[in-house]
């Protein structure tokens, strides 16, 4: 896979980009934090319109076969835009575990659905702090499912959650219908992420894999989802970066602009060095999918674009002043944001530790 | 297999035949003048092999490759140490730019031809006491003396000084008009009456870089390589030259496999220091950006080879590399506890982290210091505005000093 984006990748961007900034705007995503349960239906409607989530699905469900650089581009933009519901990577992360570990018949069930965007999938991994555990918290016995899984993205909207469980005695993944599953929403600082505590009681699930291979397979989905929101991440750094150096040229403080002033020009030229390291990771992990090396890729991705984007969130606001931190500005969606993209699909102390068991040999 | 992936294959064999004559084990405990005379050797070897100047037309004695034949073959030799860092500023800048701006073709030809067999060194005097980062302040000035020219000044920061043959010097030639005006680019015989060169012994051990002194040093007018007062403008492109180079992720210190085999054979805390949260979160933070940076390079590579101009984040290498380098050699040492003191000034600083920290503030300063790099990014790329400069439009000699 090239590292230069083709003709038709290009298009994907310049054309997601027109999109969504004519159709995203944060006096529509500003009141969404104050209620939960609640997302931006335009950015939604969008998605599916424009084929974003079939796009990196097999043809023969109703996908468009292309694949993480193709959606890493529109969550790229998704990022500058502020994407107005986490569907596009919780979706895409339960599709993947159905097409890659799934039978003929989950597959066909699934699959088409989640490409139309009529289905809305999440990923239930994670156990309180720890992304990944080796025996999760909840339990599958004779097919069903019983145990609360805290904190899932996308929780309060899903139709279906992958879920990574304790099978008993050995983790299993398995697919959950969420109709009849009690949501309790968490109000929290980016409440159009629509998080929610999933309580399972008994819930019947079709299983995708069982045993020490499901911890591998739950992994990679989480790797597969790690470089989509990567992608977002360093979308959104790169937003807060043209911002900060938007304001600074214009704004005069002391008889000239405050961006000839070396304390503000170095830190915007220091955000640079973030956004362009997480956007060559990005691209690197991106070509990777498939490889050896691909769980490495991802997890540098991920790091770099977590640093990213909470230091040009950080430095973007800071260099405004005290106009950076009103709501009506509205930066502090992206100061939100960053800080929820850290949490989703694993924080970085995740995924330094699982880099770091690939570098050492430690892990297989 | 692509071209250029048949070039690196042959280029690594060649290169790892050298080894037994020329490499790291070859040229332990030799003094400095012998290690000098093994790289005029191997320089010689490079040039019989066609590995001297790959990417310079053929009518100097080069290849007539292009950049990316040059950055592969220098990618590959950086792994070895070989001896050729005395011909790395000579070969890099002044004899290009000889290339380009020297009169005299038949002149030029013949030094071109000995500076790539190793036979002759030029250096490069740019940086003065008064002006580093600020290059257009300088103040050696070259008056006019008969037919030609006569210089009086100083120069620091010389490298290779010591043992050059020529050197291409920017100096004053009018002080009346305002600092980037007043300029001329000149090539000076270094063993000409009146030059003095006196080797600065840097924080490392070693003594590369000079002061170089001139006391009524003569000089045809044919030694002139632009126009009287248009000096900067040659000096600017003598700095552009080296825009393809080959680039190190490890900053051109030690690579992190050698961090991570430190930390799994240093004991703390009772455990192997790789188990310890502190050493894994900067394994982990330097090697996303040492691959950043490799992906950076590679996408830069890929669009040579398409044709294409590589992006201006090419420029992040030398900013981002070697201050992490320079921080990793701090924990590295610090890893080791009390048996981190021993120190060699001989070690090389890209297998040992002692060398690489105490000559990493080298690498932030020389080629453009982390700040005027910062500069750079935000004034050319993301066009913030330059800083406020007093002396802009005011004649040299009326800038309050």
């Amino acid at each position: 896979m090239s590292i230069l984006y083709d003709e038709g990748q290009q298009a994907i961007a310049t054309e997601s980009r027109r999109v969504l900034e004519a159709r995203v705007n944060k006096d529509e995503l500003l009141p969404l934090l104050e209620v939960t349960g609640q997302f931006h239906n335009g950015f939604w409607t969008t998605a599916k319109e424009q084929g974003w989530t079939a796009l990196a699905l097999p043809e023969a469900y109703g996908g468009l076969d292309l694949g993480l650089v193709e959606l890493g581009l529109i969550a790229h933009q998704a990022g500058r835009s502020l994407s107005g519901a986490p569907f596009l990577t919780g979706s895409f992360g339960a599709a993947k575990a159905i097409e890659l570990y799934g039978s003929d018949e989950q597959k066909a069930k699934y699959l088409p659905s989640l490409a139309s965007g009529e289905t809305i999938g999440a990923i239930a991994f994670a156990s309180g702090s720890n992304a990944l555990p080796v025996l999760p918290s909840v339990t599958v016995t004779d097919n069903r499912l019983s145990g609360t899984k805290t904190g899932v993205a996308g929780g309060l909207a899903a139709d279906i959650a992958v879920v990574y469980a304790n099978g008993p005695g050995m983790p299993v993944l398995v697919i959950a219908e969420l109709a009849d599953v009690t949501r309790n929403a968490i109000d929290s600082f980016d409440n159009s992420r629509l998080y929610a505590d999933l309580v399972f009681d008994a819930t019947p699930v079709e299983t995708l894999v069982l045993g020490g291979a499901a911890r591998d397979a739950a992994l990679h989905i989480l790797a597969l989802q790690a470089v989509i929101a990567a992608h977002e991440q360093t979308g959104g750094a790169e937003a807060m970066m043209e911002i900060a150096r938007d304001y600074a040229v214009t704004r005069r403080a002391f008889g000239q602009v405050i961006g000839a002033f070396q304390s503000i020009k170095h830190r915007i030229a220091e955000l640079y060095g973030f956004v362009e390291l997480a956007r060559a990771n990005c691209i690197h992990a991106a070509s990777r999918e498939g490889q050896a090396d691909f769980i490495t890729a991802a997890a540098a991705a991920r790091i770099s674009a977590t640093e990213a984007y909470d230091s040009a969130s950080r430095d973007c606001v800071q260099i405004h002043g005290g106009m950076g931190v009103t709501w009506e500005l509205g930066l502090h969606l992206h100061t939100r944001r960053a800080r929820s993209l850290a949490i989703e699909q694993g924080n970085l102390l995740f995924w330094e530790d699982i880099l770091v068991d690939r570098l050492t040999g430690e892990a297989a | 297999m692509s071209d250029l992936d048949a070039y690196r294959t042959k280029a690594a064999a060649w290169l790892e035949s050298m080894v037994p004559a020329y490499g790291k084990e070859a040229r332990k405990g030799l003094s400095e003048a012998d290690d000098l005379a093994l790289g005029r050797r191997y320089q010689r070897a490079k040039f019989d092999a066609g590995y001297a100047g790959i990417n310079w037309p053929t009518e100097y004695g080069g290849q007539g490759l292009g950049h990316l034949e040059k950055v592969t073959f220098d990618g590959e030799e950086m792994k070895h140490g070989f001896p050729s860092f005395y011909f790395g500023i000579s070969l890099g800048m002044p004899i290009p730019v000889l290339m380009q701006f020297g009169s005299d073709k038949e002149f030029v030809k013949e030094r071109v031809l000995k500076a790539l067999k190793g036979e002759e060194i030029w250096c490069q005097l740019f940086s003065e006491p008064s002006g580093g980062s600020d290059l257009a302040g300088l103040r050696t000035k070259a008056d006019i003396d008969g037919n030609g020219w006569k210089i009086n000044g100083q120069k620091i920061w010389t490298s290779w000084a010591q043992y050059s043959d020529y050197g291409v010097i920017v100096v004053r030639t009018d002080p009346n008009v305002p600092k980037h005006k007043g300029l001329t680019y000149f090539w000076v015989d270094m063993k000409a009456p009146g030059v003095t060169v006196r080797p600065i012994k840097l924080v490392g051990g070693d003594s590369h870089v000079n002061e170089v002194f001139f006391d009524d040093v003569k000089i045809g007018d044919d030694h002139r390589m632009s126009p009287v007062g248009g000096g900067f403008a040659v000096a600017i492109a003598t700095l552009m030259i080296e825009r393809y180079v080959a680039t190190d992720s490890a900053g051109f210190g030690p690579h992190l496999d050698l961090f991570v085999d430190l930390a799994k054979d240093t004991e703390l805390n009772g455990k192997p220091a790789i188990e310890d949260g502190r050493i894994r979160q900067q394994i982990a933070r330097n090697y996303a950006m040492r691959n950043g940076l490799q992906s950076i390079t590679a996408r830069a590579m890929a669009m040579m080879q398409a044709g294409m101009v590589p992006g201006p984040e090419g420029s992040l290498n030398k900013l981002v590399a070697v201050r992490s380098r320079q921080k990793l050699s701090e924990l590295a040492i610090d890893l080791q506890g009390s048996g981190g003191f021993a120190y060699d000034d001989h070690a090389s600083q890209k297998e040992n982290w002692t060398s690489s920290w105490i000559n990493a503030p080298t690498g932030r300063i020389a080629g453009g210091s982390d700040e005027t790099l910062l500069n750079t990014i935000a004034e050319k790329i993301l066009g913030l505005p330059q800083d406020h400069r007093p002396d802009k439009g005011v004649p040299f000699n009326q800038i309050p000093a």
